[in-house]
C-alpha cells in the first residue's frame, strides 16, 4: 500500500539519481549535459532517454543553446520536479519510520 | 563505522546459511527505503563536490600563503622594520600561488554550471579583481605623493585587509554564509590591529592572526562537514540496519 504513494517517474533508480543530482543544485541553477553525464556515469543515450521521460512529466527543464559555435544542452529541475523529489524523500522517511517502529 | 569488537558475542561471526535473519545472499528484497536514501545522499554529496568550490581547500591555501609570506617578511625585517627583498619575493610567490589555486579550483569546480550561482560567483570574482586593481593604483598614487616606505608598507597591508574583509562581508550576504561574515569581521579587526602594531610587528600580526584565522576556518569547515556526514550516515544506518557509513 505505501508503495503506491511513491512517484513512479522518480522511483526508477536511474531517474532518481538524475533528479537527486539536479536537486543538489541551487533553485536557479542549471547543469550541462556532459557534466551531468559524468556525475551519473551513464551513456549519453541512456541519459537522454531518462531526461525525456522527466521532461515529459514536467520535472526537468531542457535548455538547448549555443556556446560560441558548439551546441550545448543545460538541465535543471522545474519547481514541480523539486517538489516531487521532496515528496519522494519524505515518503521514504515515512516508510522507514513505519518499518522501524 | 567499523564492526564493534564486543558485538559478536550473541551472534555467530561466520554467517550460517540456515539463519533467515541475515539475508546476506539471495537478498534483494523488492525495495529498501534506507538504501535508497543512502544512495540519494551519496549522489547529492558527489554532485555538490563536483559543482561547488571546497571552502576548506581555499581557506587552507590562503592560511598557508599568509602564514608563510608574512612570517618571512617579519623574520627578515631589519632594525628599521623594513623586510628584506628575498622575503618580498617569497611573499609575492605565496600570494600569487594562492590566487592561482583559487581561480583554477573555483573555475574547474563550477565548470558546466549555469544560472544564479554561476552569475553570483562571476560577479564576486570580478569584485576581487577590481578591488585589488584599484588598490594597486591607489598605492601607486600614495608612493607618487611621497609616502615613506613605512607608510607604504602599513597602507598596503591595511588596505589589502580592508578589501578582503569587506569582500567577505559581501560574499557572506551573497552566499548566505554566516561563517564567512565572521571571518570578514575578523580580517577587518586584523587590519586595524596590524596597522597599530607597527613594523615589523605588523607582519607578525598578519601571519598569526590573519593566516591563523584562515587555518582555523579551514578546520571549522572540515569539522562541520565531518559531523554532517556522520549524522546523516547514522540516521540512515540505524534505521535501515545496514550500519554502513556513507564514505570515509
Amino acid at each position: 500500500m505505501p508503495d503506491a504513494e511513491l512517484d513512479t517517474v522518480i522511483h526508477a533508480p536511474a531517474r532518481l539519481r538524475v533528479v537527486a543530482t539536479l536537486a543538489a543544485l541551487g533553485a536557479g541553477d542549471e547543469l550541462s549535459f556532459p557534466k551531468l553525464q559524468k556525475l551519473l556515469d551513464m551513456t549519453a543515450g541512456n541519459l537522454s532517454t531518462h531526461l525525456r521521460k522527466l521532461e515529459d512529466a514536467g520535472y526537468v527543464r531542457v535548455t538547448k543553446t549555443h556556446e560560441g559555435r558548439t551546441p550545448a544542452t543545460y538541465l535543471a529541475l522545474t519547481r514541480r520536479g523539486r517538489d516531487a523529489f521532496e515528496d519522494y524523500t519524505t515518503a521514504l522517511n515515512t516508510l522507514l519510520r513505519g518499518a522501524g517502529a | 563505522m567499523p564492526s564493534d569488537p564486543t558485538a559478536p558475542g550473541d551472534r555467530d561471526p561466520a554467517p550460517t546459511h540456515a539463519d533467515p535473519a541475515e539475508p546476506v545472499a539471495g537478498a534483494a528484497p523488492a525495495f529498501d527505503p534506507a538504501e535508497t536514501l543512502r544512495l540519494i545522499q551519496v549522489q547529492q554529496d558527489r554532485a555538490r563536490a563536483a559543482t561547488e568550490p571546497d571552502g576548506r581547500l581555499l581557506y587552507l591555501a590562503w592560511g598557508i600563503a599568509w602564514l608563510v609570506g608574512y612570517l618571512c617578511l617579519f623574520l627578515s625585517a631589519g632594525a628599521d622594520g623594513q623586510a628584506a627583498p628575498w622575503a618580498f619575493v617569497v611573499f609575492s610567490g605565496a600570494i600569487v600561488s594562492a590566487v592561482a589555486f583559487t581561480i583554477v579550483h573555483s573555475v574547474t569546480r563550477t565548470a558546466g554550471t549555469r544560472g544564479v550561482s554561476a552569475r553570483t560567483g562571476a560577479l564576486y570574482g570580478w569584485s576581487w579583481m577590481l578591488g585589488f586593481l584599484t588598490l594597486g593604483l591607489v598605492l601607486g598614487g600614495l608612493a607618487r605623493a611621497g609616502a615613506s616606505e613605512e607608510v607604504m608598507a602599513l597602507a598596503s597591508n591595511a588596505f589589502a585587509c580592508v578589501v578582503v574583509g569587506l569582500l567577505y562581508l559581501g560574499g557572506a550576504a551573497a552566499f548566505q554564509d554566516v561563517r564567512l561574515f565572521v571571518l570578514g569581521v575578523w580580517i577587518l579587526l586584523v587590519a586595524a590591529v596590524a596597522t597599530y602594531a607597527g613594523l615589523p610587528l605588523t607582519y607578525l600580526v598578519m601571519a598569526a592572526l590573519g593566516g591563523g584565522g584562515f587555518l582555523v576556518m579551514a578546520g571549522i569547515e572540515h569539522a562541520l562537514r565531518a559531523r554532517r556526514r556522520s549524522v546523516a550516515a547514522r540516521c540512515v544506518g540505524t534505521v535501515g540496519g545496514s550500519g554502513e557509513a556513507v564514505d570515509a
